[in-house]
């Protein structure tokens, strides 16, 4: 009796360890913040909400290095509900940079459109928080929950332009396929946590690294290999990957264009965090190929190699034909994905740890390098495009390239790192993926994804042949700068060339340190 | 004929081991986990299948709802059972359940706002209406 | 087994009795302190907010879904009460001893709704607006009017 009780007891015992989910409060806190001082203050005082919302977020990144310097404590709280490892402080790095940037693309381009610029930092910082949570969740329930919280305040914020007509229809698409997905990616954790209880007595679990420990005394198998798949297809859905990509372009380009460089950066990132938190932890890898784990982990490790080929294949054919630059960035996106998949899959091919981490910090780089690339290029979007999104076809980019120098040659070279070209920061996340694929033996696979590139090279370098060698038929006036977006063009443009010359510090700063270093600190 | 109107009877009857009648009413009074599993994937095919073919947001709506209801039978049944196949702690599901009830009020309000926003520009629920965005 | 016992079930008498308590309390409290202005409107039959008279087949005011959708969300957040409430009296019992911490997390999400409500309130959700005053002032009017020219007709009969 005593026995039991005392399991009992440290059973229940809460785990409770605020410390560990600093930066998640802090972004929450903000956004609460954010929202009281919008109902309370005056229409004036509004520009109060972009300033508290950057502080926020300053304040979430100087914690989570504060973790990710000086912590050696427990790597998991909450029963493993949320988990500290370098996986989660890369992500969580990328989604703050990423919203601290479209805030302050956002901060002038609210008020010109004439919006509650309130409303939308709060919505923005509770995505954040969501996304931060996608990649510290060590638990399926806190993965759907922050998947949910991030999509349900992405659905309102690709709605944001409440009299546009393409504002409201992307919306409305976004939110069908987004909890169409989301509906998939339950009844997959359903199924999984069915799964896995044992043939011991044990009941199912949604812990992923339990979920690991029972693949193989798992009491129904068949149903582990359904809840796999369906899970697969609801991250397939919410990272844009081919056979489920067909919402992209349309929420893409009829979104505000602030909004569609968040949500091309920060919660792809995210869905990129769980996925290979759900999968490479989830379903590992494993040396006997006939046990269930083995059967199941080849299972999905081929369906990635497929769906990374179509992805990059259909989102690079797909740019080609485009006439509007937020449709091309959009396919353009799927065809990043496609490459991020590629690292994917070869942190999940192997089982050797120092692989493993080179090729998770490999796509961790890659969505970093994405994220600032392609946030540049959509500042500069949003510039030329105006009140009401109006213009964003290739023509209304005719000749401006010696009209308006500054922004064309920025935009320019967001155009070139996303090609891929040597010394941008979009040259080494490829290389780097491209590098942890071939250790892991895909050599088809990487020679595939380098053919992939050449064809990109014909949509990015004609968005520049546009801007620098059409006639320019209608007049152009110079589109006025405002300074948050300038810092945001300085931020992205260092950005770019410091990963592109210097990735060695940050790749390191996203690898797992030898277990060795976290105990001495 | 039987099976036409009354599948779920005929699917007990043929689960039943020997298909006699009081064996039919013992599965009906105990069923065993396999019944819930199969409402919850009938469920999930009835929603995946709204969702794809009917026009009307709202219909769509209510078929995104029913694949949620789908997953919160299964969690519920699972956790139920392994609870009485021995560990006593089993209420992970359980909980998974209330948040998926929380979660899919939250959309179903998002998702109202979104259409009568929609609405409000152009009347129309039907989604073959909303073709401004395409290729 | 425990035997069935009344007793055990007096809390559940004296919640009744409070709830009755409170009811009639409430309602002799307005009609003893409130003041009574009879307006138009108020007189008017009730009609959950429509003119009682006129076609059925009007549109909706929109503000209706809105209060409805907020609505939905408020009651269904307090589904997270019920497994609180469920185990709070085994956690904050002697043998886990975790009352403050199970009571402040309970306070922190009650706090944070109550945000919501106040940031719903200060943006406008629930102002039905002048325009739905005046046009309920109308209605009350016209209203008021047929009566007096139904009154008036009977008279003349």
């Amino acid at each position: 009796m005593n026995l039991s009780l005392a399991l009992q007891i440290q059973n229940v015992s809460p785990d409770v360890n605020l410390l560990l989910i600093l930066p998640e409060l802090i972004v929450c806190t903000a956004g609460v913040i954010v929202m009281m001082v919008d109902a309370f203050a005056r229409p004036r005082q509004r520009w109060m909400t972009g300033g508290l919302a950057l502080v926020g977020l300053v304040a979430a990144m100087a914690a989570s290095f504060w973790m990710w310097s000086g912590w050696a404590g427990p790597r998991e709280a909450f029963h493993g509900m949320i988990v500290l490892d370098e996986l989660r402080l890369g992500f969580t790095f990328i989604a703050l940079l990423v919203s601290a940037l479209t805030v302050l693309v956002s901060m002038v381009w609210v008020e010109g459109e004439n919006l509650p610029a309130g409303e939308f930092h709060s919505l923005l910082l509770f995505a954040t928080s969501g996304m931060m949570l996608m990649a510290s969740g060590g638990d399926l329930v806190i993965i759907f929950l922050g998947l949910e919280i991030l999509s349900i305040a992405t659905y309102v914020m690709a709605g944001f332009r409440r009299t546009d007509l393409r504002s409201n229809e992307s919306s409305l698409k976004y939110f069908i396929l987004g909890s169409f997905s989301s509906a998939f990616l339950l009844y997959g954790i359903a199924l999984v946590y069915g799964a896995t209880a044992t043939r011991t007595g044990l009941a199912g679990t949604t812990n992923i690294a339990e979920i690991a420990n029972r693949l193989d005394v798992s009491l129904y198998p068949p149903l582990l290999f359904a809840g796999a798949a369906m899970m697969l297809v609801g991250f397939g859905f919410k990272i844009a990957t081919a056979p489920f990509h067909v919402w992209t372009p349309d929420v893409y380009e009829g979104a505000p264009t602030p909004v569609t460089a968040f949500m091309a950066a920060g919660p792809k990132a995210a869905g990129f965090a769980s996925f290979l938190r759900v999968f490479v932890f989830g379903f590992p890898f494993v040396a006997t190929v006939a046990s269930v784990q083995g059967q199941i982990h080849a299972a999905w490790l081929g369906a990635l190699v497929v769906l990374a080929i179509i992805t990059m294949t259909i989102g690079n054919v797909g740019a080609i034909v485009q006439n509007n630059v937020k449709r091309m960035l959009a396919y353009s996106s799927i065809a990043h994905a496609g490459y991020a998949l590629v690292g994917f899959v070869a942190a999940g091919a192997t089982g050797d740890p120092v692989f493993k981490s080179e090729a998770l910090s490999s796509v961790a780089f890659y969505m970093l390098t994405y994220a600032v690339m392609n946030l540049g290029a959509f500042a500069v979007v949003t510039l030329i495009a105006r009140s009401g999104d109006r213009r964003t076809d290739f023509e209304d980019y005719n000749g401006i390239g010696f009209q308006s120098p500054g922004l064309a040659f920025t935009l320019s070279l967001f155009m070139l790192s996303l090609l891929g070209l040597p010394l941008t920061a979009g040259f080494m996340g490829k290389i780097m993926v491209f590098r942890a694929a071939l250790n892991a033996g895909y050599y088809s696979l990487v020679v595939i994804a380098v053919l992939n590139t050449a064809i990109s090279a014909y949509y990015y370098l004609r968005l520049i042949i546009v801007m620098f060698f059409r006639e320019r038929t209608t007049s152009w006036s110079a589109p006025r700068v405002p300074a948050s977006v300038i810092v945001v063009l300085i931020i992205t443009v260092l950005g770019v060339f410091y990963l592109g010359l210097f990735p060695n510090r940050v790749l390191d700063a996203f690898k797992t340190r030898p277990p060795a270093v976290m105990a001495t600190r | 004929m039987l099976n036409l109107f009354f599948p779920a009877l005929v699917f007990i009857w043929q689960q039943a081991p020997g298909g006699r009648m009081s064996d039919v009413s013992n599965s009906i009074t105990h069923p065993d986990i396999s019944k819930f599993l199969v409402i919850g994937a009938l469920l999930f095919i009835i929603g995946v299948a709204g969702v794809l073919t009917r026009r009307n947001i709202i219909v769509i709506f209510m078929s995104i709802e029913l694949i949620l209801n789908a997953a919160n039978i299964n969690f519920i049944a699972f956790s139920r059972y392994l609870q009485d196949t021995g560990n006593a702690n089993a209420v992970a599901g359980q909980v998974f359940t209330v948040f998926i009830i929380v979660v899919a009020a939250a959309e179903a309000a998002i998702g109202l706002g979104i259409v009568i926003a929609l609405y409000r520009n152009k009347e129309t629920i039907w989604v073959d209406e909303i073709d401004l965005l395409k290729w | 087994m425990t035997r069935f016992d009344l007793r055990d079930y007096l809390p559940v008498l004296l919640m009744f009795v409070v709830a009755a308590g409170f009811a009639v309390t409430n309602i002799l409290l307005t009609q003893l302190v409130g003041q009574r202005k009879q307006t138009r409107t108020k007189l008017m039959p009730y009609e959950c907010g429509k003119d009682p008279v006129g076609s059925a087949r009007e549109r909706f005011s929109v503000k209706f879904y809105l209060i409805a959708m907020i609505f939905i969300l408020f009651d269904i957040e307090v589904i997270f009460l019920v497994p609180w409430a469920v185990v709070f009296k085994t956690l904050a019992g002697p043998e886990y001893g975790l009352r403050n911490l199970v009571y402040t997390e309970m306070m922190v999400f009650v706090i944070l709704l109550l945000a919501g409500y106040i940031y719903v309130v200060k943006k406008g959700a629930f102002d039905w607006g002048e325009r739905a005053r005046h046009e309920a002032e109308a209605e009350a009017r016209a209203l008021e009017d047929l009566r007096k020219k139904e009154l008036a007709a009977r008279r003349a009969a």
